[in-house]
């Protein structure tokens, strides 16, 4: 008897749920765009074979070292962070520069909120990004592993 | 013959749209131009994405084949390239699927293509 054609297999939540792994990536010298990349990557789960679009399939990131993050050209001085405080003229703006030494776990998520789907489930992606400018993190109860990023050029 | 009156068939001809637009937001379920036009697209819509369905499951078994081959250590373009150079013609639905379920086989086909594979 022939084998029945499979019909494409889609991850329920649970399941993703209960696979979900703990990466800790050490972002001190790499590029910023480029680490985010490979950090969205994970977080949405594109890296495992049973991805699914409709769900959260991806892993917890750890990133340390934020602040020691590299910046290209003469980003760390020309590239701004603005935000608005919904005052009239509130629009605040600070050099990347600044940016790095008082919120440096903002300048990773931005960049990494830049490349996650943008809606409810993208919210809930982002909440698995957990950020620290140093080395030292919270997380060894959940037994993250060491993910070195593949280096690229630049 | 019988006589046939009007109004039969066009309360029937309304009463499908109303059946259809149940169940939609505020007067686009009750008010009859509102319910019209939504009910119009709602059917063109769903003709659209019955096409677009057989798109969309395509990108994602290439998305899913892409990390299968990113696993052992390809990409999808060298892994897709690998299987047309040796002949196997496996469509993607099925490449996705024995990515999944049968991990060992989807390195055996790698294998067989040429791929050297790691890890």
């Amino acid at each position: 008897m022939a084998t029945p054609i499979p019909s494409t297999y889609l991850k329920n939540f649970e399941k993703a749920q209960a696979e979900r792994k703990w990466h800790v990536i050490d972002v001190a010298g790499l590029t910023l765009g480029r680490a985010a990349t490979q950090i969205a990557t994970l977080l949405r789960g594109k890296h495992k074979p049973d991805y699914t679009p409709n769900v959260d399939s991806g892993d917890f990131v750890v990133v340390l070292n934020a602040q020691k993050v590299h910046l290209t050209g003469k980003k760390l001085d020309d590239k701004m962070y603005y935000k608005h405080t919904l005052y009239l003229g509130g629009l605040k703006s600070r050099p990347a520069r600044e940016m790095l030494g008082t919120r440096s776990d903002e300048v990773i998520r931005r960049a990494v909120w830049g490349m996650l789907p943008k809606g409810p489930l993208g919210r809930v992606i982002i909440k698995k990004l957990k950020i620290y400018s140093g080395t030292d993190h919270p997380h060894s109860a959940q037994q993250p592993s060491k993910h070195t990023l593949k280096t690229m050029r630049g | 013959m019988a006589r046939a009156k009007r109004g039969f068939k066009a309360r029937r001809r309304r009463n499908r749209i109303r059946e259809f637009a149940k169940g939609y937001r505020g007067g686009r379920a009750t008010l009859w131009k509102a319910m019209v036009e939504t009910v119009r697209h709602a059917w063109r819509f769903a003709t659209w994405h019955r096409r677009e369905r057989k798109r969309d499951f395509r990108r994602l078994w290439i998305i899913r084949i892409n990390a299968a081959a990113r696993e052992i250590g390809t990409t999808y373009s060298q892994f897709i390239h690998a299987l047309t150079q040796a002949n196997i013609r496996i469509d993607r639905k099925i490449l996705a699927d024995l990515a999944i379920s049968d991990p060992a086989g989807f390195k055996a086909i790698a294998t067989q293509a040429g791929i050297k594979a790691q890890a």
